[in-house]
């Protein structure tokens, strides 16, 4: 529709839906309700806030859990490690008095 | 996004209320109904303050959120037409016939008788006397969609009232 000039019937549109006066006090009431929904929206504020720290605690516990758990597992390892190479020194320590033995057997007998 | 305009609330309320209420006035046929979208238009402004970018943005998003609560309201009640100026009569004593023309009368009633998307878009065409551009934008609606809703509208209103008021369509 192209932006014609408005014919009479147009006109009285246009004077019919003029802009009518808001009722009197409305105004008032958007200003109360405005101050009653401040205080809540700061109250909302907080919930949010205390919300999220909990959730950061939360997460924060998870973190550290995991990294117990694997703190764990890693000195298990390092003890199992230890062990392992004890062992090894044992064995090798029997291996080498048995061999002497042997050898000591041997010149008693010769 | 930086800008130096600083909205004042209550002197926004000042320079649109009227604007507001009479938009959702018009789509609704209902003054409680009108005031309740009203302010709860002005409080979400409130809310969204910051968001506001300049005077005409102030207006523009005041028009636009006025139109769809209207919208919102009228599909939640499921009140459609004529019966709003009935109920309107009936629950606020306003006589839609004190307006000072009779024939502005009429066309108020034959306004609420209108599909809901022609209304709105003749109520933003003559009250708010935007383009159709800006109806569309203001809508959120394809020009268009716009432009047909405009045609079909004024034809619709202009058959209305030569039914109604053929003593008026005689003297033009």
């Amino acid at each position: 529709m192209e932006l014609e000039p408005m014919d009479d019937f147009e006109k009285e549109l246009r004077q019919t839906f003029e802009r009518q006066p808001a009722p009197p006090g409305m105004k008032g009431k958007i200003m109360a309700r405005r101050r009653v929904s401040e205080p809540r929206s700061h109250a909302v504020l907080w919930q949010r806030l205390a919300a999220s720290l909990a959730l950061a605690a939360v997460l924060g516990g998870v973190v550290e859990w995991n990294w117990h758990l694997r703190e764990e597992r890693r000195k298990g390892e390092a003890a199992r490690q230890q062990v392992l190479t004890a062992l090894r020194i044992t064995n090798h320590a029997l291996n080498h008095m048995n061999k002497q033995l042997a050898a000591h057997g041997r010149a008693v007998q010769e | 996004m930086a800008h130096d305009w600083q909205p004042d609330f209550e002197q926004l309320v000042d320079e649109h209320q009227s604007m507001v209420f009479s938009l959702a006035l018009r789509m609704t046929g209902d003054r409680g109904l009108a005031e309740e979208i009203a302010q709860d238009v002005f409080l979400e402004l409130d809310r969204n303050l910051g968001k506001i970018e300049s005077q005409p943005h102030a207006c523009f998003w005041l028009r636009r959120v006025a139109m769809n609560r209207s919208t919102d309201a009228l599909r939640r009640r499921r009140v459609h037409g004529i019966n709003l100026w009935v109920e309107m009569e009936d629950r606020h004593g306003i006589k839609v016939e004190e307006r000072a023309s009779p024939l502005g009368a009429r066309l108020e009633q034959l306004l609420a008788t209108l599909p809901e998307p022609q209304r709105a878009a003749l109520v933003l065409r003559y009250q708010e006397e935007l383009t159709p551009e800006e109806i569309a934008a203001t809508l959120e609606a394809p020009l268009a969609t716009v432009k047909s809703n405009l045609q079909r509208g004024l034809k619709l209103l202009r058959a209305k009232a030569g039914v109604y008021l053929k003593e008026y369509i005689r003297g033009t």
